[in-house]
Formats: C-alpha cells, structure tokens, sequence
C-alpha cells in the first residue's frame, strides 16, 4: 500500500500572472526568474519530497489562466489529489475569481465530494507593498468556502513556498489515511498503468 | 440549488445596436441596447432591450449609472464632417481628427429623453431559443445579426458596434446547435434535434465538433450531393454519440480520453469505417537527403531588385530563402514581402505611398485606445480585459533578448502599444496570450512601430484561427499532424494511440505561437523566413512538427514514456533543437512524401499537392511564382484590403487548411 502515496497530482489554478510558475519553479529549482514567459499549453515538474515520514512525489500542474485556453487545461484536472487555489495580494480581480477557478475544477476534476476535497489557497506577491487583498478578508473567504488553509507567500522571497506545498501534501495523506478502507483504487493513475511504474525525472 | 431555478443570464453583451431606420441614412438613430441569453425553467431566451428599458437588478455586470452610456461613433472616411452631437465640445476635435471616439450620451436628460424610453419600448424583443430557425451574419466593419423565427417573423437587425457577435453565438451555441447553410455561409439554420444532444456534452465538444464538420461539408467535392451529405452526418452522428455514452461511466482520472474528445476528428479517422479513406501501411520509399545553403546576403537580394525596385525571378529567389534563410540585414526589407506587407511587384514609389497610407492608418486606430480616459475604460470591461493582458504579457515575452530587456525599455512599449493597436483592428479577437509572441521577433526585426504592425497583421492572418474561442486552428492542425504522423510511421503512431496520446496534445505550444518558444530567437527568424516562402508545400510548419517527432519518437518509445512523461519529453525539447537540422530533415520528409506514387488524398489535400501531377521541386516553385505575380503569396493576397477583420473574413483561410481525413470516399 505505501506504494500507492507515491505520487501526488496538485494543480495550481489562478488568473494569468498571479504568479503559479513563479511558485513551482521557486518550490521545485529553488530560483525565481524574473524574466520567466507566459504560460502557454500545460507543464508540469515533480519533486520528491519526505513530510511526516513518508517519502512521495510531487507532481505540480501548471496550466495557463487565460479563459480561452479552458478547453486546453480542464482535461488535466482530472485525477488531482489537490488543487492549489492562487491568487495574488495585489490583484483584487485575482482574489475574486477564486470562486470560479475552484467551481471549473470541482466540474472537470469531476469531484465526487467537493466538500471534503482538499483546496489550499495561496495569496502570492506578498513582497509587494501595494496590498489590494487584505488578509483578513481572504481568511475569511477560506473559512466560509469550507475551511481551507491559507498561506501568503512570495515566490520572489521565497516566503512560505515550501510550507504551502507541503500543507497541500499531508492534507491529501491525512485524507487518503481516512478513506484508506474505503477506496482501494488509486487515485492518480492518469494513464492505465500502475503507479509504482518508474517515474520519469 | 434545484427545484425552481431563478433565471440565468448566461451571456450579456452591452452596447449593440438596432438602427431605427433601415435604409442606409446618414441620419438614423441608433438605438443602444443590450442583449442577453437567459435561462428560465428549463427554457432559454434570447432577449434585446434598449438600454433604458433595462432592469439593472437583473444585470449581471450592469453599468450602475445609466445616464453614462459608451458609445462607439465612427466617422467614416468619406464623410470627414458628418454631423454629431455638439453637447461637448471636444468632440468636435474627435471629429476634425476623423477618428473613431467614445462619447457619452446623455439619454436620461431633459423631455426628449421620456418620448425615446417610449420609442425604444417597442424595440425590445425576446423569444425563446426553440423558435429561432435561422441567423443571418452580415458584417460591414461590424458585425449584424438578424434573427429569423419559426414562423417567419423577422426581427430588427443587431448591430453589434462595438464586437460581441461572434461571442453571442458562442453562447449561443451551447443551447442550440447552429450550422451554416450548405448555400450560404451568413446564414446560420437552426437545428431541432441538436439541443438533447449538446446538452450532456457540455460546452466542450458539441459546439466545435459541429463546426468543424460543417467545414467539412462545405470544402469535401465528394459529398456535396445530398446523398454523400446524409451518410456523412449519420455517420458522425454515431461516432460522436458512442463516447458520449461512455463518458457518464468513465472513471475520473482519465485525462486522455476527455483530451480525444477534444480533438473528435482523430476518432473518426482511426475508424476504419467502409467507404471512407484508411490510410494503411505505405511504402514511402527512401528519404533524400537535402543540403541546406547559406542565407541571402545584402547584395544577392538586391540582384532580385530591378530599377524601380520591383522584386523579380520571385520563384528563384524564393527558393533561396527557403534554401538558407536571410542574412539579418535583409531581412527588414525582405520580410515585408514575404508577410506580404509589400506586394513584390510594387516599386519603391508604390511602396512609399502604401507605408503612408498605413501609417495614417496606423495611427488613427492608436489614437482609439489612446484617446480613452480612466474613466471610460472603466465601463469598457472588454478593453480593460485585453489592456491588462497585454501589460502582464509584455512584461513576460522575451524579457532575455537585449531588445526587450530591463525597465522602461522601448521595446516594451512598442510591443505594449502595438498589442493594443491590433485590438483596435481586430476587437472581436483582441488580446490573446500567444499574441505577444508572435509580434516580438517581428519588432525585434522591424525596429519600426507602423511597419511591424502591418507585418503581424499579416502573420496574424495567417494564425488567426489558432487564437479563436474555439480554436478551431489548433484542432484542424492537430488532426492534419495526426494523419501525416500515421503516413509516416504507423509503429510511432500506434504507440502514441496506446499511451492516449494520439491527439498529439503535447504539440500544442509547437503549434498555437509556431515553434517561438522552441527554438532560440535567431532561430525562430530563421524558421520563420522559411516557411514564409511557402515552400515546398502547403503547411510546411505540420512537416516541421514531423521532423521533430521523427528525432524523438526511438527515445520514447524505448523508454517506454507513458502519457505525463512523453508531455514532459517534448516540454523540455524547448531550446535544445538545432534549426538547421529540422530544416533539412522536415524537406526531405516533404520530398519523401511527393515522390510517393499512391498518396492518400487525404494527405496531399494537407500539403496541397493535389494540383501537381509531377512532384519535380523545379515545377512546384515555377508554379508557386505564376500563382503569385503579381500579387502576393497565395496565402495572404485577399488579406491586403481586409482593414476589419472580425472573424468571417478567415473563412477562405480555412478552405487551405482545411482537411479531409476521414471524409473521402
Ligand atoms: N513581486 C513578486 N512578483 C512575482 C511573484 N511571483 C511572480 N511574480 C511576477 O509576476 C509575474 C507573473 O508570474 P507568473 O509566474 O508568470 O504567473 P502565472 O500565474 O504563471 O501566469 P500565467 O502563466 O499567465 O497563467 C511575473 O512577472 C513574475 O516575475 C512574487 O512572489 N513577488
Ligand atoms: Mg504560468
């Protein structure tokens, strides 16, 4: 069975340029590249990390925010374990379309139970001075929206990045050990083979 | 949540209009409305209502403050002093600029207001989806819709001044199934039977697979009888059904099959249904190898130029470029032709008085965004939309290159005020991310604002369709990738069906901003160039695709990668790719292809070699040079006066593309 925790799909979703590259390349190379592109298409790295004692992969979706690229990216939401909800402190917009980006992945991650489907939501740029999203406002949102943890976080500084990730991670663990005697299968197999198969990179 | 649903506003445009008086009158009014789709109990509406009619509670964005009203007045060309509206006095100077402005409209004001709100009363009109049996598309630098029911009721036309068209069908496409008629493309027929069968599709699928078979039947010789029709749709009709089906029961996770879905055309092709076109196993025979050459210098591109500065021996000279690509000093000048900016038959004086013309041009569409306050753009949410991509997107395109890099720097602003520029000529379309892409080598290249503007107009022609709500470009490319793939390695092709990645999905990026952010940026010019010779076959850019995948298809088939890592595989390929190489291996794939005897149509219908008997390189660019004098390229001829696009006028575009691949009997 240990197996089976290998590996964990999360997906970031969030408006364009509330800063989801900048956050997995921060998490997984460590570097923040300021002259970074755009994301076009859909990409994706992995990172083995160990929390609490047991070892897994990572595998972080990225995907472009763009409306028009929906039909692209909503097919690789099936499968998550967990879905990173990204919006950026100096961008209202980006905070209120939260709601939205979590309604398209609950409707084509084809969540059978949204309500204890584990969301973490992150409020990037919190190195930039001028706030538009005031924390408070954006615990609350969390909490109403069925209790999310919250993290603020700076891919530029580096700030919280590898605390939100791994929070994203023992939320899916802690829930996985919950329904462990209920759902033998697994749940990130994307493509008909066994997950313990050799992982590339 | 259920029982009795409140109704849904589903799509609202602001800002159409209808014109009061029919004719073509200098003074009519136009009445500003807006119109929404609405669903109520099961039932969906379409309903107009002049803006004062509206009840702003049930406005999902409404504009609080209805005595503001933007509205789009264009004084045309040809009446430079067209009587507008003195209540303010800058407009006036809008006017003695002849640009287009925005300008607020008292309505709520003083009597004449309350004798209008009576006027435009008898204006509104809603009728339910169910009794729409057709639309009629006209457009005329905007875009107007006309609405014809069931029981022959025609209502008033609706101008759409300010963009939208195209998004109301995409709305409404979702409740009802539109198609155009087979004998005329502005009319769109209203299908009954459609609306239980897009329904548990949801907006994914229905709407584009039906479009892309409506190409098919408008471009395929061999069913335009109405025999060949009905088989055609009888047999779509069940191949698009079965998975459907399926799709309540299928399992969660798999990614690939809701991928497939996307992309319907691959399915149908690899069923080999009787009486359609299975491309088996062929022999293609060797792969010659080509040389490449050294690009065309300074003083050979001017040896093409006679006094007058006509461009001559076109086909020779092409052939050069595809040959070795550019030196970077021609290639300001150079470019212009093959994009088709210059015709290559125009003297210098010609040319000089195009440029001009296009500057003037230029500018007047600048001065529209330029000349919008703060305090319109606020009620402007489409502009704002697109301006604050652009911004987000300039600051991430090729922020390495010198030419773009660092704060302030005037590259950014170009390609800032270029991107919103376009936006003005083509506003259904606006902004899209990719977009930046494409232009910045352009700019990088022209260090001229008028000129690199013109030139990515044209690129953008071309690429248009890629960036459309549907993305028809990119499902018509993938498709067309597909089946050259399967002609050329039926073992490849097999074994990316087994890991459900037939539909090529990992060829997206390659294909949506053509190779940018592949390839190096000298790189990318050099591949450009090249493929804009249009040489040595229509859609030289899917054999580029090939050629890739050919280096790369040994390693993952031996490493027997999976769905997520042959994503991987070709996301990390960016940057490590030799141009040259690609180049030489994508023509001796083209020259493998045209010496093969048996072709399936399908194929040569994708590389437009139907047309040649003898595959001789020597006959394929003569040819390609009569074509083209002396206008443009093929490609790009009926582009040249297209100032408005909007969407319709790509419709030729597509008739190149198109494709054919399980259609042909
Ligand atoms: N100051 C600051 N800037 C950041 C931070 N994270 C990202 N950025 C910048 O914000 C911009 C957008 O970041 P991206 O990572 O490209 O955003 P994205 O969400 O991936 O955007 P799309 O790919 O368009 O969906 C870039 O210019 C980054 O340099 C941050 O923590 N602080
Ligand atoms: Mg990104």
């Amino acid at each position: 069975m240990s197996s089976k925790s290998s590996l964990l799909k999360v997906i970031l979703l969030g408006d364009g340029g509330v800063g989801k590259s900048s956050l997995m390349n921060r998490y997984v190379t460590n570097k923040f590249d300021a002259h970074l592109f755009h994301t076009i298409g859909v990409e994706f790295l992995n990172k083995d990390l160990e929390v609490d004692g047991r070892t897994v992969t990572l595998q972080i979706w990225d995907t472009a925010g763009q409306e028009r690229f929906r039909s692209l990216r909503t097919p690789f939401y099936r499968g998550s374990d967990c879905c990173l909800l990204t919006f950026s402190v100096d961008d209202s917009q980006s905070f209120h379309n939260l709601v939205n980006w979590k309604k398209e992945f609950i409707y084509y991650a084809d969540v059978k139970e949204p309500e204890s489907f584990p969301f973490v939501v992150l409020g990037n740029k919190l190195d930039v001075s001028e706030r538009q999203v005031s924390s408070e406002e954006a615990q609350e949102w969390c909490m109403e929206s069925g209790g999310y943890p919250y993290f603020e976080t700076s891919a530029k500084d580096a700030t919280n990045v590898a605390v939100a990730f791994e929070e994203a991670v023992r939320r899916v663990l802690s829930l996985e050990d919950r329904h462990e005697h209920l759902i033998p299968t697994d749940t990130v197999n994307l493509h008909r083979k066994p997950r313990s198969a050799t992982q590339c990179c | 949540m259920a029982a009795t649903t409140p109704p849904k506003v589903v799509f609202e445009h602001e800002g159409v209009f209808i014109h009061s008086s029919p004719d073509e009158s200098e003074d009519q009014d136009l009445i500003s409305g807006f119109l929404r789709i609405v669903e109520k109990e099961g039932e969906t509406l379409v309903e107009y209502k002049p803006l004062e009619d509206a009840d702003p509670s049930n406005m999902l964005c409404a504009c609080k403050d209805s005595s503001s009203v933007v509205e789009w007045t264009q004084s045309s060309e040809e009446n430079p002093h067209r009587p507008v509206d003195h209540q303010l006095s800058y407009e006036t100077e809008w006017d003695m600029i002849n640009a287009v402005s925005f300008r607020r409209k008292v309505h709520a004001n003083g009597d004449g207001g309350s004798n209008h709100v009576n006027e435009q009363n008898k204006r509104a009109f809603s009728f339910n989806v169910c009794d729409l049996r057709s639309v009629t598309v006209k457009c005329e630098g905007w875009s107007y819709l006309t609405f014809r029911l069931k029981d022959g009721t025609a209502l008033p036309a609706i101008h759409f001044h300010q963009g939208g068209s195209k998004a109301f069908l995409d709305s409404l496409r979702k409740s009802v199934q539109i198609n155009e008629s087979p004998d005329d493309e502005s009319v769109l027929i209203v299908s009954t039977y459609s609306k239980a069968f897009s329904q548990s599709f949801e907006n994914l699928l229905d709407d584009t697979n039906y479009g892309f078979v409506q190409q098919k039947f408008k471009k395929d010789p061999y069913t335009t009888t109405l025999g060949g029709f009905s088989k055609v749709t009888n047999y779509l009709f069940d191949a698009f059904r079965a998975p459907e089906l399926e799709c309540q029961q299928r399992p969660a996770e798999e990614v690939a099959d809701v991928l497939g879905e996307l992309i319907p055309g691959l399915e149908i092709n690899q069923q080999e249904e009787p009486g359609f076109e299975v491309i088996t196993r062929l022999d293609l025979g060797p792969r010659p190898e080509m040389q490449r050459t050294g690009p065309v210098t300074m003083e050979e591109w001017a040896k093409y130029q006679d006094l007058e500065g006509r461009m001559t021996n076109l086909p020779h000279l092409k052939d050069a470029i595809f040959k070795g690509g550019l030196c970077h000093a021609v290639r300001k000048e150079a470019w212009k032709f093959l994009l088709g900016y210059f015709p290559w038959s125009s003297t210098h004086e010609e040319r000089k008085l195009l440029q001009k013309r296009k500057t003037d041009e230029y500018f007047r569409m600048k001065l529209q965004w330029k000349s919008v306050s703060e305090e319109q753009e606020r009620r402007n949410s489409r502009l704002r939309d697109y301006r604050s991509l652009i911004e987000k997107d300039v600051n991430r395109t090729d922020r390495n290159n010198k030419f773009y890099e660092g704060l302030d720097n005037p590259g950014l602003i170009l390609l800032h005020d270029i991107l919103m520029t376009y936006c003005m000529y083509d506003f259904d379309l606006g902004y899209v991310q990719g977009m930046s892409d494409l232009l910045s080598p352009i700019l990088f290249v022209m260090e001229n604002e008028v000129d690199a503007f013109w030139c990515f107009v044209s690129f953008m022609d071309e690429m248009h369709e890629n960036f459309e709500e549907q993305m028809q470009g990119m499902k018509t490319q993938l498709i067309q990738l597909s089946t050259l793939l399967r002609l050329l390695d039926l073992a490849f092709w097999n074994y990316l069906e087994a890991q459900d990645s037939g539909y090529l999905y990992f060829c997206f990026r390659w294909l949506l901003i053509r190779f940018k952010r592949e390839l190096h940026f000298q790189d990318v010019l050099r591949l450009w160039e090249v493929m804009w010779t249009r040489l040595p076959c229509q859609n030289f850019h899917l054999l580029v695709c090939c050629a890739i995948l050919d280096s790369e298809k040994q390693k993952i088939m031996d490493r027997k990668y999976g769905f997520n890592e042959i994503l991987k595989h070709i996301n990390e390929l960016s940057m490590k790719l030799d141009i040259e190489e690609i180049l030489s291996k994508s023509e001796s794939i083209c020259m493998q292809i045209k010496s093969c005897k048996d072709l399936p149509h399908s194929v040569s219908e994708i590389l437009g070699l139907n047309t040649v008997s003898e595959p001789s390189a020597a006959l394929e660019t003569s040819e390609y040079g009569i074509l083209e004098s002396p206008q443009t390229s093929p490609r790009s001829s009926h582009r040249q006066d297209h100032v408005v696009s909007n969407g319709h006028s790509h419709l030729k575009e597509t008739t190149q593309n198109g494709c054919k691949v399980a259609f042909i009997s």
